[in-house]
């Protein structure tokens, strides 16, 4: 498979790149499996998990959201190169700087989105203000009694029952739970963005974008004709 | 006028070097910041709902994955050896293999890259060792590559199945009839081309040899039958059995046993630096360790890094259509073109035009997701089956990939042939000009399209 991986230099690095690939694949993993066992139980016995379909659905936004942070740090973000590759370096550097900023401005907004959202349902306040945060809101109305749909309570997360529900008891997982995901995977996005955006100052990277999704692929056939 | 200033931040955006999905969701947020009163939580809300609440894009990461373990180097060489088989011995017979190639490889992957990638690494150097030149095995290859997306499984039909809710079903069963013929006509073009010009022909291997190649590949093109059958049933005896999400696990499920116990290309059994395979037999707890296996979480990670690549721009492209459905943007463009008298013909003109200049600068599915929700009411409206508009725009999208300045398969085939992206440009352009002919046959026919999903589906009920 492909060799051109991202491999940092540090052993810290090593260990974080490790993690987040794993997480990727494990994700990615049990959503095949978990789909693919219910297909299974429906013709074999007639039966099924009738939370299957949830879970693959929130295991399938944690990828996503989990992965564009990971995607931002190994440069795999597709964007359009066409117009920068004709500029002069010192230009392209200019745009690349600019375009970094663009990007901060979206994760910070998408930050303060995600923490406005998940606030009410893990029983805290959002921010106020419309683009960027002005304070901590008061008397928003509490959403942590919201449960999921199908998917069961986790012994793990009966502690949340005292802790945000008034010592009530969840039938369900509590929505707070699976959002979870969205202000966790928003802070590492603006995190790596502002990481990538160091590196573009100091020279170690010079965009933040892949032309196109094959880019891996192509470099090790390119490789393979060389040795060839 | 306010939508003018939404798209044209967004192509700003997107030339200066800003991420595609990133252009589209800062343009959408600061719109609806700034127009409406939506708020940041509700944005944030999308993003994550584009995911957990879109049961057909659940198909994607499962078809990719499908298509990450079928395309370990080995089931490509082996469908490239029954194509050889089969027409090698036509005059300009690897030519015309590497496009049957394609045409397979393409029924087992959603992605036109990733075809070009697997078919083109191994035939462009097989026809240069031929004799053909390196130009023309390019120039096939790269237009070839271009029926990933067109015969199904294709991802970009599950993002406009997804974006415009129609069936995924009667979208792939619609890829069928454009796709052969399109190959058929690449065939016959490179046939002609090798008549004129007296390329070489393969030795006729004899039956014995399609048979023996047929039975090493059925493996591989089995998944195409679970596919199929899966999603529409044997005609005549079962209804469907799975959805084409379920479908799309359940290949994904097949294609890694295929992978790691039958082909053995990849996992535990295979043999590394040219050893002979082990024998499942011989390690029967590998049944358990494969699923742990360096190589299977090294696939995973693959597909998991593609999906994460493309859904990011398709959840940032619903975040735009969901500007675009809020200020009705469709509904007035459609007014003033039917005020202005358009009709059907002149609007399919219009949707080629833009699709062809958006194909080049941007990744299909996005633009599908932007494009789609924009032209889909009026299509309806001029009375153009959704299906057909369907088809229509992803042949768009295949003339696009292979179009400079920015061409996706241009850049893939000159990667992978080692050529400068110029020459690869002008290699394709012969073969560009019969895909054009293939555009205009598809928009002008729909039966092409509507045909087999009507036949095997029923008639379609559209909603106005």
């Amino acid at each position: 498979m492909s060799s051109q991986r991202y491999t940092p230099k540090s052993m810290f690095g090593r260990v974080v790149n490790e993690i987040e690939e794993t997480a990727i694949a494990v994700l990615l993993g049990l959503m095949t499996i978990v789909t693919f066992i219910n297909v299974l139980l429906r013709y074999g016995f007639n039966s099924s998990f009738i939370w299957g379909l949830e879970v693959t659905l929130i295991l399938f936004a944690w990828l996503v959201l989990f992965g564009i942070s990971y995607a931002f740090k190994v440069t795999a973000h597709l964007g359009v190169d066409a117009v920068t590759n004709l500029l002069p370096s010192r230009l392209r550097r200019i745009a690349a700087l600019i375009s970094a900023v663009v990007c901060i401005i979206y994760a910070v907004l998408l930050l303060k989105g995600a923490w406005d959202y998940w606030a009410p349902f893990a029983a805290l306040q959002p921010t106020t203000g419309r683009w960027f945060p002005t304070g901590i809101a008061e008397g928003v109305r509490d959403r942590a009694f919201y449960i999921t749909d199908q998917v069961p309570m986790l012994g793990i997360f009966r502690w949340l029952e005292d802790a945000i529900n008034y010592g009530d008891e969840y039938e369900k997982l509590p929505r707070v739970v699976p959002y979870a995901m969205l202000p966790f995977a928003c802070a590492l996005i603006l995190f790596r963005i502002l990481q990538a955006t160091w590196e573009l100052i100091i020279g170690k990277r010079d965009s933040l974008i892949v032309s196109h999704e094959a880019e891996d692929a192509v470099e090790d056939v390119a490789a393979m004709n060389r040795e060839g | 006028m306010d939508v003018v200033i939404l798209f044209s931040m967004v192509i700003g955006l997107l030339l200066i070097g800003v991420p595609i999905a990133v252009s589209l969701g800062l343009s959408s947020m600061i719109f609806l910041l700034a127009y409406s009163d939506t708020s940041l939580a509700s944005i944030a809300q999308s993003l994550y709902q584009a995911m957990a609440g879109h049961y057909t894009l659940l198909a994607i990461p499962f078809f990719i994955l499908a298509s990450s373990f079928m395309s370990t180097g080995g089931v490509a060489k082996r469908i490239i050896r029954f194509s050889i088989a089969c027409v090698g011995h036509l005059r300009g017979g690897l030519a015309i293999a590497g496009v049957f190639a394609c045409m397979l490889f393409a029924a087992l992957s959603g992605s036109s890259p990733a075809t070009v990638v697997a078919i083109g690494s191994i035939v462009i150097v097989a026809m240069k060792q031929a004799g053909y030149t390196k130009e023309f095995a390019a120039g096939v290859i790269c237009n070839a590559g271009t029926l990933g997306i067109l015969i199904p499984p294709s991802i970009v039909m599950v993002v406009y199945a997804s974006a415009t809710d129609v069936s995924v079903g009667r979208m792939f069963l619609a890829g069928v009839i454009p796709g052969i013929l399109a190959g058929l006509m690449l065939m016959i073009t490179i046939y002609i081309f090798a008549r004129i010009r007296n390329m070489p022909a393969g030795e006729w291997a004899g039956w014995g040899e399609i048979g023996a190649s047929f039975r090493d590949a059925a493996w591989g093109l089995l998944l195409i039958v679970i596919i199929m059958v899966g999603i529409y049933g044997i005609p005549g005896l079962t209804g469907a059995i799975f959805t084409p999400t379920e479908a799309a696990a359940v290949a994904a499920v097949y294609a890694f046993i295929v992978a790691t116990f039958i082909y053995r290309d990849m996992g535990p059994l295979a043999g590394k630096d040219g050893a002979a395979n082990t024998s499942l037999l011989r390690k029967p707890y590998v049944l358990v360790t494969a699923l742990f296996h360096r190589d299977t979480r090294d696939t995973l990670f693959d597909a998991g890094k593609l999906t994460i690549m493309l859904m990011f721009i398709i959840a940032n492209a619903l975040i735009l259509k969901q500007v675009l459905t809020g200020e009705q943007i469709p509904q007035s463009i459609a007014n003033s073109m039917l005020d202005a008298g358009f009709g059907p013909i002149m609007f399919l003109i219009i949707v080629n035009v833009i699709l062809l200049i958006g194909g080049q600068f941007m990744e299909p599915s996005g633009l599908i997701v932007i494009v789609a929700p924009l032209v889909f009411p009026i299509a309806i409206q001029l009375g153009i089956d959704p299906i057909h508009l369907g088809i229509i725009m992803v042949v768009n999208m295949e003339i696009g990939m292979i179009t400079p300045p920015v061409g996706l398969n241009l850049f893939v085939t000159s990667g992978v042939a080692g050529m400068p992206m110029m020459s690869v440009v002008r290699a394709a352009l012969p073969f560009l000009a019969v895909l054009f002919v293939f555009l205009i046959m598809v928009t002008y026919i729909p039966a092409l399209s509507t045909f087999l999903p009507t036949l095997m589906m029923g008639p379609e009920i559209i909603i106005k």
